[in-house]
């Protein structure tokens, strides 16, 4: 019955985290009129972590609160019945089948090494949690992977019906894909950098179920590491009548690892209150209460291990800041970040990676980072205008960052960010170079007084007959970097207007004009 | 659309423009018995300046008959807000709408390929919500759904357009007057781009010519230039109050050409100051002379 219900409340959370998900897309308006990242609002880890690396305070963590509160009191059920990546795994680790030995590895421990690992760099402004947090993890791999899979799969699917023709087959085709896409296919095919990447690796942590049942949650993530720290007072706990033969069933049943099988070895901090062993007990000795009292086993991560990881945390901070990209005018040229960035500094000290961002960002125009960002800023937001701009109008990036990276803007502020310069490769633009009329940059440049000017000129072509060209030029006072213009630039490949992130608002010294 | 099928939809609509005594227009009314090339209708309220102007040429009846499937193609290329005069008024395409309805239309179609995200555009132009809620069928271009066309033309040999505006019954133009960069203004053939599929930005090198091309194609059944608002600077796009002009105006016409060369006269320029509506005039699609047209006034 217990496992009914709980599974029941798995799923509530999960179809929840989905739906948000889905509504992390703009209908047109530039409001998304909820809350899509509550989620990310409500995880503990990253709630810490960020305060350690940011010294700021989070109001909207508040359910982060929360979490804290109840695990300290009821202990890790925020892993048993809400995380969506738990259920997930959970729902994997069921494909697996059963042995009748128990858990071959016991690695446990390493999660808290990671957390130990994340809390420490945090605390010394390094921020790599959202690369491992379990929520961010999960946002991100589906934005940048499953989702635009699930999509080129549905849509190539219904396009080759559609292709094919056959009378009323395509009728009916067309009318499920209609369906489809009001509810959960994208707007449009959304493209990123690096989603095999990504893919590969949300792949293999769904793959690890079928080594051991949710060998991330008991081995790997640093939340379960954390909620499993708070959870060490916890007062529901477990108790095992006389009744038990040492039959070993629970041990089996066991999601975590807290080895159940022995009531006064019983982890708490392990048990991520899923109660299958309550449920199953043939003899029906185990028993879920609020016993203040029940002992539990205690928690030993070894002062070696601990002081290792401790040290690791701190030398990770020098090791990943020891690079050229942090001088000015060594950067990269091409890491755009989104309007409302802080920073850069400030940014990586914030940003967790979620993806949030390169979800909503309706030109599809936000990507991913490798490496352009340092090792500290992988899969970091960049504006890669080519494949598409910052819309002047719109500000959801801010309103979806969970952390302030991207500050929330009200409109007039973001009209005036600055988040590079364009400037025009006059080898390559048809006027400059070819003596060919095309002015699309000028046409599209959304500022209100254009940023992209024309000088007339008199021209000859090859044949010596003069004509009349309109050159477009930059006003670098103007121009706001949106990249609309090298997005719609028709000198396909290298573009013949590009943005560099120079003249980006946020930077001191990434400046090109006087003040 | 085989080109077979495409022709015959072509003389069709020929044969609509050709003789557009059909019988709507013999019992509409005697007074258009003068035939009136362009409507002019000034007044505050869009709607009614709207409905004035179409009642100008004849009425809607004139055009649209029982049964047809019809388009209607605003400017929604950007995303602003109605009063920044960079896309068509939304009342103006609601009314049109509405008449067409009320002429007997079976459906009546609004879409454009916008320059930047469409549901920022559909939603902010004002014109989704506006033409939905007199039952007009508002749609995202699917890009599925352009078809190459061969044109005989003397720019653009052949270009992918969309389907749903080449098997319509009957095609209604509804741009906006605006300025723009390269051909000065934007007006009713311009307003052709935004049913052009492909890499729309190549055919600013041959601007005219191109322009002229599609116009032949397409032969709307009327033009209806928004000019309630127009941009004065800074267009097609626009985003300053400050360049935008109040006309309180609706210019109403079957001949492309005369459309365009009206709508320069409301920028203080003349046609032939528009290098496509001298094109276009060249070429036989229409007249920019307005002194050889009929002009109807009307304050409404």
């Amino acid at each position: 019955m217990t496992k009914k219900i709980r599974i029941a409340t798995q799923g509530l959370f999960l179809l929840i985290f989905l739906w948000l998900f889905l509504q992390t897309e703009s209908k047109g308006a530039n409001e998304l009129g909820y809350p899509v990242k509550i989620f990310l609002d409500a995880d503990p880890l990253i709630f810490i972590t960020t305060i350690l690396s940011s010294r700021e305070w989070y109001q909207t963590f508040y359910l982060a609160i929360l979490v804290i509160v109840a695990t300290v009191f009821l202990g890790r059920v925020f892993c048993g019945w809400i995380c969506p990546l738990g259920t997930l795994n959970n729902a994997v680790g069921s494909i697996k089948k059963r042995r009748l030995k128990t858990s071959t590895v016991n690695w446990y421990r390493f999660k808290y090494y990671v957390l130990i690992f994340l809390s420490v760099s945090s605390l010394f402004s390094l921020q790599l949690t959202g690369i491992v947090d379990p929520i961010s993890l999960l946002i991100r791999s589906f934005s940048l992977a499953v989702y635009p899979l699930v999509s080129y799969a549905t849509s190539a699917t219904f396009d080759a019906f559609y292709n094919a023709n056959i009378p009323f087959l395509v009728n009916v085709s067309e009318f499920i894909y209609s369906i489809l896409k009001k509810i959960f296919l994208p707007f449009q095919q959304p493209f990123y950098l690096q989603s095999a990447f990504v893919g590969f690796l949300f792949l293999l942590i769904l793959g690890l179920n079928l080594v051991e049942r949710r060998f991330w949650c008991k081995y790997l993530c640093p939340l379960g590491g954390l909620l499993g720290i708070l959870s060490r007072y916890a007062f529901l706990r477990r108790s095992v009548s006389e009744d038990c033969n040492d039959c070993g069933a629970c041990a089996r049943a066991c999601q975590g690892s807290a080895t159940p099988d022995r009531e006064e070895r019983w982890k708490n901090t392990e048990c991520i209150y899923c109660m299958d062993c309550d449920d199953l007990c043939p003899r029906n000795a185990v028993h879920f209460g609020f016993l203040r009292n029940q002992p539990v086993a205690g928690m030993d991560l070894g002062k070696r291990r601990v002081i290792g990881s401790i040290l690791t945390g701190l030398i990770a901070v020098p090791l990943m800041r020891i690079t050229p990209l942090a001088r000015a005018g060594v950067s990269d040229p091409k890491l755009i970040r989104p309007p409302g960035s802080l920073e850069e500094k400030e940014f990586l000290r914030r940003c967790v990676k979620c993806g949030e961002c390169m979800k909503v960002c309706i030109t599809n125009g936000l990507q991913p980072t490798l490496l352009e960002a340092g090792l500290e800023g992988i899969w970091s937001p960049v504006l890669v205008p080519r494949i598409g701009y910052c819309e002047y109008r719109c500000t959801l990036c801010g309103q979806v960052c969970p952390t302030g990276a991207i500050k929330k803007l009200e409109l007039p502020e973001k009209n005036k960010v600055k988040i590079g310069l364009a400037m025009i490769d006059k080898g390559r633009c048809l006027p400059h170079a070819h003596a060919t009329p095309c002015i699309v940059c000028e046409e599209v440049c959304p500022t209100p007084t254009k940023a992209i000017w024309f000088e007339q000129v008199r021209a000859k072509n090859r044949e010596g007959k003069e004509q009349l060209l309109k050159l477009p030029r930059v006003d670098l006072e103007l121009c706001i970097g949106c990249g609309l213009c090298e997005a719609k630039c028709p000198v396909l490949g290298q573009p013949a207007i590009y943005v560099t992130s120079v003249g980006e608002s946020r930077s001191r010294d990434n400046q090109l004009l006087l003040p | 659309m085989k080109r077979r099928d495409f022709i015959k939809a072509a003389i069709a609509a020929g044969v609509t423009l050709t003789f557009p005594g059909n019988t709507g227009m013999i019992f509409s009314s005697l007074e258009a018995a003068e035939k009136v090339d362009i409507a002019v209708a000034r007044g505050v309220s869009p709607a009614g300046i709207t409905k004035a102007a179409i009642d100008g040429l004849g009425g809607i009846k004139r055009f649209i008959s029982k049964g047809d499937i019809v388009v209607v193609k605003p400017n929604i290329g950007w995303d602003r807000m109605p009063e920044y005069a960079a896309t068509t008024n939304p009342e103006v395409v609601s009314t049109v709408v509405r008449l067409c309805y009320e002429a007997g239309a079976k459906q009546v179609k609004v879409f454009d390929r916008t320059v930047v995200d469409p549901r920022r555009c559909y939603k902010q132009s004002g014109i989704a919500d506006a033409a939905s809620a007199v039952g007009g069928i508002v749609s995202f271009v699917d890009d599925r759904k352009f078809r190459e066309v061969k044109l005989p033309g003397v720019a653009l040999k052949s270009w992918p357009f969309y389907t749903e505006a080449m098997e319509a019954d009957k095609v209604i133009n509804i741009p906006i007057a605006k300025t723009h960069g390269l051909s000065t203004l934007t007006l009713g053939m311009k307003n052709w781009m935004g049913i052009m599929g492909g890499s729309r930005g190549r055919i600013h090198q041959k601007m005219d010519g191109s322009l002229v091309d599609v116009a032949m194609f397409i032969k709307p059944t009327l033009i209806i230039l928004d000019a309630v608002r127009i941009l004065t600077a800074n267009g097609p796009q626009g985003g300053s109050l400050s360049d935008v002009k109040q006309l309180n105006t609706v210019i109403a016409g079957t001949d492309q050409v005369a459309v365009d060369a009206y709508g320069a006269t409301l920028f203080g320029l003349k046609g032939a100051d528009l290098g496509y509506v001298i094109a276009g005039h060249k070429a036989g699609l229409g007249t920019m002379d307005l002194s050889k047209l009929k002009i109807k006034r009307i304050a409404a």
